[in-house]
């Protein structure tokens, strides 16, 4: 095998992955359900602030939490009891983005649940917290998947965080983050999902 | 001394329509069929044969699911086609100059 040859094997092999990268968007249903859960959280977080509503919104923000985990860790069983060498790679190469994800979920769920068991009722930190690891979560997953459009949605998310800030200790933030859910989570998961129909 | 084989990983994946497979669902994670078809760029019976090549080697995983009452076959790569990838690009590199020696 010469040296061109090697080359363009490798050059072969590189474009491939490029192509299968884009298929990533397999987790474009995972990233939709958790914008619509959460959004739902922060509305229902701002009805009862503006008293709308009277429900505890801790319960609200333990579903909120715990159903899109549910629906997230799904697959979870079938691999775990499918350690065989035959047995399908969990996420092939694409894990590195798989993992960003857990962790950022991990992180945000332990915020979350701090505040809900604490009984803080004043986190205005929370919120741009949030945006911002959304802003990370987005940024790297565009660089780790080559989907070049994600890394506008990381930047759309830390204005939000800059936007929230700003709200802060004000009700109407409530309402900002849930709509910055939707816009910057719900959709890009949305789109995702179309992608992959529509991939290669 | 590591029990994988070489000659087989040359075998298998010196077909440019079997390494296109295997790299393709290292970063995809799983493709359905026609997916793989159309991302290879060959016929239904060329994919099914390549395919079933790398499921008998163990490269590959098949699944078969009925999705809106549509039969459909999944595909993703094992742990072993994984490894058998990694170690085909570490081969090719290895066979490249030093980085020192190409760039003079």
């Amino acid at each position: 095998m010469n040296e061109d040859a090697v080359r363009d094997d490798i050059a072969f092999i590189r474009r491939t992955m490029e192509q299968g990268r884009r298929v990533v968007g397999a987790w474009g249903p995972d990233v939709l359900v958790w914008g619509i859960a959460i959004a739902i959280g922060y509305f229902g977080t701002y009805a009862r602030v503006r008293g709308y509503w009277t429900i505890d919104p801790d319960w609200l923000w333990l579903a909120c939490i715990l159903l899109p985990w549910a629906y997230t860790l799904r697959r979870l069983p079938a691999r775990l009891f499918a350690r065989q060498p035959d047995a399908p790679a969990e996420r092939g190469l694409a894990s590195p983005l798989a993992m960003q994800w857990f962790a950022c979920g991990i992180f945000l769920t332990i915020l979350g649940l701090a505040t809900i068991f604490s009984g803080d009722r004043d986190p205005w930190w929370i919120n741009p917290a949030v945006a911002g690891v959304m802003g990370i979560g987005f940024f790297a997953s565009s660089f780790l998947s080559n989907v070049a459009w994600l890394r506008w949605v990381g930047i759309a998310w830390w204005v939000g965080e800059v936007a929230l800030f700003a709200l802060r200790q004000r009700p109407e933030a409530f309402l900002l983050a849930g709509a910055l859910m939707l816009v910057l989570l719900a959709v890009p998961g949305f789109v995702l999902m179309r992608g992959r129909r529509e991939c290669p | 001394m590591s029990d994988f084989d070489h000659s087989a990983i040359d075998e298998l994946l010196q077909s440019r329509v079997r390494l296109a497979i295997v790299a393709f669902l290292a970063s995809a994670g799983q493709a359905d069929f026609s997916l793989l078809r159309d991302a290879i760029k060959t016929t239904d019976g060329n994919a099914s044969v390549h395919l079933r090549k790398l499921e008998d080697a163990g490269y590959v995983a098949m699944e078969k699911r009925f999705a809106n009452r549509k039969p459909q076959t999944t595909y993703a790569l094992t742990e072993r086609g994984r490894k058998a990838l990694l170690d085909y690009v570490a081969h090719l590199e290895a066979l490249l100059p030093p980085k020192k020696a190409r760039n003079k």
